[in-house]
């Protein structure tokens, strides 16, 4: 009686520092999105029980908190293209041994994969996600709404306009709204007066903008009549068509397309347990992987051929290649979001903007 | 043996042979002991969440250190500098020198700072750093290969802004200020002003919703502290529910009724008292803000006026009108001045909540119902511009603090009552 009390407890003892041990943080958006990445690479680790999901709202705040704390808890971090370069240039992020990642089928290196150029060595690829503006079927009488100017332009097509509470991708829409060629906005933007033409474009919108700031919030206002036409996160539109049948039309002209980076936070707990995780979630078959449960574009271009011949692709047996934001065909009207330009100009423009949203 | 104290030496001896005096000092340094670890927990949590995060936030709101143990030789050849002519080489090898002998993390974290005295720093930095290893004399030849903005003044003249270990500019920045190049105080250009009109806003509505709070709280208050028992209690319930109930929750169903689409505007529509296209917009905007704050901090009002009313002999009333006095005359002259206390009490609570809000005004304050505190999370988690958020942090401090005193000369602070 007293031994099995002692074994049980033996056993318990062990059993609960064996779960603490094995167990790495990844932290993410919630959501579709983490719940793509647990289908895609979660599902299919060889120890899923391992990993641990947590949510958070973005930012650097926490990570930077706990690296000056000496109190890491976080081991691996889903980060916004300037939050991987910002963290990676203050030494919160490991920086991490290129040639253990798994090369693509054809034996290109995983960065010689990746559709852009590798910010550091901190970063391991997660997908492509882009702002794009979508409206619901029917709101429109006549003609539809094409392009991008077609969204600055409230007389022709009147209703209120969604976007968002900070200026990323709206100052690059602004522009190629208003003639700009796609390859030159960061060139106008850097040069005088650049940002104030795009301003301009704005003030035309302003008095019919609602503003949001969080991702689910457009899908809600365009669905309730509030706006006619918003900007959103495309893998949220994407959700909603492909899952639940809602009758939202994108238009994929002039949208801004955002990396998104998986990093591994400095000091991290478990760092080899995770180490192998993010060698897993960055194969080009797990990458392709994630697409089959949400429309965000992987970021390494064998996924993409992997998905080709797959289709149909999505897990409800839908193509799923109409919807991805970095798509060939959509790439000549997108503009890749410039992290280096918003890490130099991103705070001087953000105060510009908040002050002509509270005016 | 007797228990009668003795004496040695004209000493007081206890009943145990030990001088009084030691007996005493013994017993009161235990109770002394006892005290100070009765104290220990309420005063280390003071410590720790208190007057140490303060302290950090009062620090790193004028901490200018880093970039000057990053760059000392950078700055040394800046001040021998005549600040017209263009670089020399010396002043190229001073930040070679700087740059391929500091941290890589540490360089980072620098340009990030240099990058608030002029925005540009932070590339043209992490562009020239990649390339530092490779580097060889001429200096200026070869920073100007790896960037041609180099020799643009305005980045080296940027640094006479950054060469104090600590600095106001923080401060500054966030009342819609900054430094020019010789470091006197100037404005920031027309287009980014913000601080002051969100730290206006955020006074205004904090004084709108307290006033708010006030008129609702009060007639409330009275019922519960009046009505019988039975139906007060059931009141009481009403007002705790939403209390108990999530912020989040709550900050979502008004955002149901009060939309364009939402129930109160179709409502109006259906009854013909609006047209459709005249909907009343009572959300995402500064009145969104005001509707929704207002429910959300009711009951830090209703609670201590109520329990300050409760105390109120019923008798007061009858006897001044006994005297002569009207109702309404009995209620100004004899029953408010007596609620005074819990009016204080809580127009200080709801202020002070306010005054620090974010999350209703993130939710549905729109384009002109967001606040200081906004900014602040802003700061804390997107830009990373600590300093600044601390300043801000500090700023609302000493606004609170002026409100409190301003609130201790005219009603008293003695006076204040939670119940």
């Amino acid at each position: 009686m007293k031994l099995s009390l002692k074994l049980t407890l033996l056993a318990s003892v062990v059993a609960v520092t064996t779960a603490a041990q094995a167990e790495v943080n990844l932290v993410s958006w919630g959501g579709a999105y983490t719940a793509s990445q647990q289908k895609a690479y979660q599902a299919t680790y060889k120890d899923p029980d391992s990993i641990n999901f947590i949510n958070y709202n973005g930012g650097l705040g926490e990570v930077r908190t706990q690296v000056e704390s000496g109190n890491v808890t976080w081991d691996i971090v889903d980060v916004l293209p300037d939050q991987a370069r910002t963290g990676c240039d203050e030494g919160l992020f490991e920086e991490l041994d290129r040639s253990v990642f798994e090369k693509a089928p054809d034996g290109t290196s995983m960065d010689d994969d990746i559709m852009v150029e590798v910010p550091n060595d901190c970063v391991v690829p997660q997908i492509f996600w882009s702002y794009v503006p979508f409206y619901q079927e029917g709101t429109f009488k006549g003609e539809q709404p094409t392009t991008i100017a077609d969204f600055f332009n409230v007389k022709k097509f009147p209703g209120k306009r969604g976007i968002h509470t900070w200026p990323n991708a709206l100052i690059e829409m602004a522009l190629l709204a208003d003639g700009v060629a796609v390859k030159d906005v960061y060139k106008v933007m850097s040069s005088d007066g650049g940002i104030d033409r795009a301003f301009k474009m704005l003030d035309k919108i302003k008095d019919h903008s609602v503003f949001w700031s969080s991702g689910a919030k457009p899908l809600e206002l365009v669905q309730s009549g509030e706006v006619a036409i918003s900007l959103a996160y495309n893998g949220r539109i994407g959700a909603a068509v492909l899952s639940e049948g809602a009758k939202f039309v994108t238009v994929w002209d002039g949208q801004v397309l955002e990396e998104e980076w998986l990093v591994l936070v400095k000091g991290a707990p478990n760092k080899e347990e995770a180490m192998d995780f993010l060698i897993h979630a960055s194969t080009s078959a797990s990458q392709a992987e994630q697409a089959k449960y949400i429309n965000y574009g992987p970021m390494r271009s064998s996924a993409f051929d992997i998905m080709k011949q797959g289709e149909p692709w999505f897990h409800n047996g839908k193509n799923i290649m109409e919807h991805m934001p970095n798509r060939p065909e959509v790439m000549a009207r997108s503009v890749v979001a410039n992290p280096d330009w918003w890490a130099d100009f991103g705070d001087s423009v953000t105060e510009r903007y908040t002050a002509w949203m509270g005016q | 043996m007797s228990a009668a104290p003795e004496t040695i030496d004209g000493l007081l001896l206890t009943a145990d042979g030990v001088p009084l005096k030691d007996s005493l000092q013994k017993s009161l340094r235990r109770a002394k002991v006892r005290a100070a670890l009765l104290v220990a927990p309420p005063l280390l949590f003071l410590i720790f969440l208190f007057v140490i995060p303060i302290g950090n936030m009062l620090t790193r709101s004028v901490d200018d250190k880093l970039i000057n143990q990053v760059l000392p030789n950078t700055f040394a050849a800046f001040e021998s500098w005549d600040k017209v002519s263009e670089p020399d080489e010396s002043m190229f090898e001073a930040i070679y020198q700087d740059l391929a002998g500091a941290e890589k993390t540490d360089i980072g974290k620098a340009s990030v700072r240099m990058n608030y005295a002029k925005p540009g720093w932070r590339s043209l930095i992490k562009r020239t750093a990649r390339k530092i290893k490779k580097m060889e004399p001429p200096y200026k030849e070869a920073f100007l290969k790896a960037d041609d903005r180099w020799t643009e003044n305005e980045f080296w003249l940027s640094l006479g802004i950054m060469k104090d270990k600590r600095t106001m500019g923080y401060y500054l920045n966030a009342v819609d200020r900054t430094y020019d190049f010789d470091k006197n105080v100037i404005h920031v250009d027309e287009n980014r002003k913000v601080y002051n009109l969100l730290w206006w806003r955020t006074i205004q509505v904090s004084v709108i919703v307290t006033l708010a709070c006030l008129l609702l709280a009060y007639p409330v208050s009275y019922l519960l502290a009046t009505l019988p028992m039975r139906i007060s209690n059931l009141l009481m319930i009403c007002v705790l529910m939403p209390f108990w109930t999530s912020l989040l929750v709550r900050i979502v169903a008004w955002m149901i009724m009060l939309q364009q689409n939402g129930v109160v505007n179709d409502t109006l529509v259906a009854a013909g008292i609006l047209s459709d296209e005249n909907r009343l917009a009572m959300m995402y905007n500064f009145n969104g803000t005001i509707i929704v704050m207002t429910q959300i901090l009711l009951p830090f009002m209703i609670l201590p006026i109520f329990s300050v009313m409760k105390t109120i002999p019923p008798s007061y009333m009858k006897a001044a009108q006994n005297l002569g006095a009207t109702p309404t005359l009995a209620f100004i002259r004899v029953y408010m001045p007596q609620t005074i206390p819990g009016i204080g009490a809580g127009c200080i609570l709801v202020f002070i909540v306010a005054i620090g809000y974010y999350i209703t005004p993130e939710l549905v304050g729109g384009k002109d119902g967001r606040l200081i505190g906004n900014m602040v999370a802003f700061h804390m988690q997107r830009s990373l511009n600590w300093g600044l958020a601390a300043a801000m942090g500090t700023i609302l401090l000493v606004v609170i603090l002026i409100f409190y005193w301003v609130y201790d000369k005219i009603i008293g602070i003695d006076n204040m009552k939670m119940g």
